[in-house]
């Protein structure tokens, strides 16, 4: 076995050698393992659409693709403090974050979707019926900035949570959560929770894989993956299989 | 009531026990170095040595003084921000340092009182036949002092044990952060958190069991 071991890495090696030196032979991804259908664990094995698309992206590139998972609010700190090297967990691209990284082209096009509990309709129809009541949003994301932004925002009891905002929506603890379409259109159709999607997608955002500024190259690289993904319908397959839709084309304007 | 998903609950099992190695890891390491810096300190504190002795004080009185969650937090996501040198530390890590400290400065006080319960004659005694201090502590009154703390040394390491589930705040895929990320992938949140509730009671049970035999095994000697 160690024998084994010395051989393998001393090919390892060799080969490594002969190769031209990678700008970096791994690559860490932060995901918070616990999104639907997006990144999420079910019989301890990690998968969704940011999993196969970040496994594509590492065979284009020629590329170990490492999953790191930790909270969604601890992946930009990660990010910044060199923990991973990208972020693949539907993060949408916002000003601030084009000021402080470098982004990849838009891989996911989709809108913000207010979600309410069966039965709940009558009362919650969409961002502006949303004054007065209690909305659930993950801690960090732009769903909780697009809230503070509503013109009523100090009309609406906003609550974040690091998990588990299905869950207290379906309870009857808040009135609504926000969060992409997509996912929350999954969610209904897969989960047994008693939840209906409130009128119409508001806001649309464009998904991106984060980079430090110091990754240049390496934004480039898996860019320039992204683009081909595109071309062959690869990018499309991974959407149909875990969506039911391609979400990633541009929204018809 | 609606029925419960048996089937999710029993193949849940075999998944979260794949993850108590890394619980039990955490741990053991954590009440090893807690039980060996909380003797340390409860022996400074029967020493009295001037200015260590303010510094211990204040030590025991900050990890007893501030919550766990708020001292694992300072580690991990609070301290790399001014020390850029701690950024390379670990989840798992973070949550051994924070819970040997944690647990060391309740420990110390336990210790303390033992040693200073044991019974003034047994120090003169020792001290008659011309034993050192260290020959002293270490044959006469820390056997004495550990039966008196034992019982309350185990409860710590029970307690430790359930504390380790806070390590999935730092990212930490422990056994509470595998349940997590399955109840939010089935959206079954009460057959997840029962099955990983009885898990945690089953190990402290044992625990337990392991504890009235040290008690009976330490008690031997006093008894006629």
């Amino acid at each position: 076995m160690l024998k084994a071991l010395s051989v393998a890495a001393a090919v390892m090696t060799s080969v490594a050698a002969l190769a031209t030196p990678a700008l970096s032979e791994t690559l860490r991804v932060g995901m918070s393992g616990g999104y639907f259908p997006f990144t999420f664990t079910r019989n301890d094995t990690l998968q969704g659409f940011e999993v196969d698309f970040m496994n594509e992206i590492g065979a284009r590139t020629d590329m170990d693709v490492e999953f790191v998972t930790m909270s969604f609010s601890g992946l930009i700190g990660a990010l910044e403090s060199d923990r991973i090297d990208t972020v693949a967990n539907q993060i949408t691209i916002t000003p601030e974050r084009e000021a402080k990284f470098l982004l990849t082209q838009p891989y996911v096009y989709d809108g913000a979707q207010v979600v309410t509990r069966q039965g709940n309709e009558g009362e919650v129809t969409g961002p502006e019926s949303l004054k007065g009541k209690s909305v659930a949003v993950n801690l960090g994301s732009n769903y909780e900035q697009l809230l503070r932004e509503l013109p009523y925002a100090d009309e609406i009891d906003i609550r974040t949570y690091e998990s588990n905002i299905e869950q207290d929506t379906a309870l009857g603890r808040v009135d609504a959560f926000v969060m992409d379409r997509v996912s929350s259109a999954q969610v209904i159709a897969e989960s047994p929770l008693p939840l209906v999607l409130a009128g119409e997608p508001f806001s649309e955002i464009q998904n991106a894989l984060p980079f430090r500024q110091s990754d240049a190259e390496l934004r480039d690289k898996v860019d320039a993956a992204i683009t081909a993904m595109k071309e062959d319908g690869t990018l499309a397959a991974i959407s149909e299989k875990w969506l039911k839709a391609d979400v990633t084309q541009p929204l018809a304007e | 009531m609606r029925a419960l998903d048996l089937d999710f609950m029993l193949g849940l099992v075999p998944i979260l026990l794949g993850y108590l190695p890394l619980t039990l890891f955490m741990a053991g390491v954590g009440m090893v170095c807690a039980l060996i810096l909380g003797c340390v300190l409860a022996m400074e504190r029967v020493a009295r040595i001037p200015v260590l002795d303010q510094v211990v004080v204040l030590f025991i009185s900050f990890f007893r003084g501030t919550p766990l969650l708020v001292q694992l937090f300072l580690f991990y996501y609070g301290l790399p921000q001014v020390m850029p040198f701690l950024t390379g530390m670990t989840g798992v890590q973070a949550a051994i340092i924070g819970l040997t400290l944690h647990f060391s400065a309740y420990m110390a006080e336990s210790i303390r009182a033992a040693i200073i319960g044991v019974d003034r004659s047994q120090w003169e005694a020792a001290e008659a036949v011309g034993m050192t201090r260290g020959q002293m502590m270490g044959r006469i009154i820390l056997p004495q002092a550990a039966r008196v703390a034992a019982p309350t040394l185990v409860n710590y390491f029970i307690d430790m044990i359930k504390s380790t589930s806070l390590a999935f705040t730092l990212g930490v895929t422990e056994m509470m952060g595998a349940t997590q990320k399955e109840a939010a992938s089935s959206f079954l949140y009460f057959e997840a958190f029962i099955v990983v509730a009885i898990i945690y009671w089953a190990i402290v049970e044992a625990l337990s069991f392991v504890q009235r035999r040290i008690e009976v095994s330490l008690n031997r000697a006093f008894t006629r």
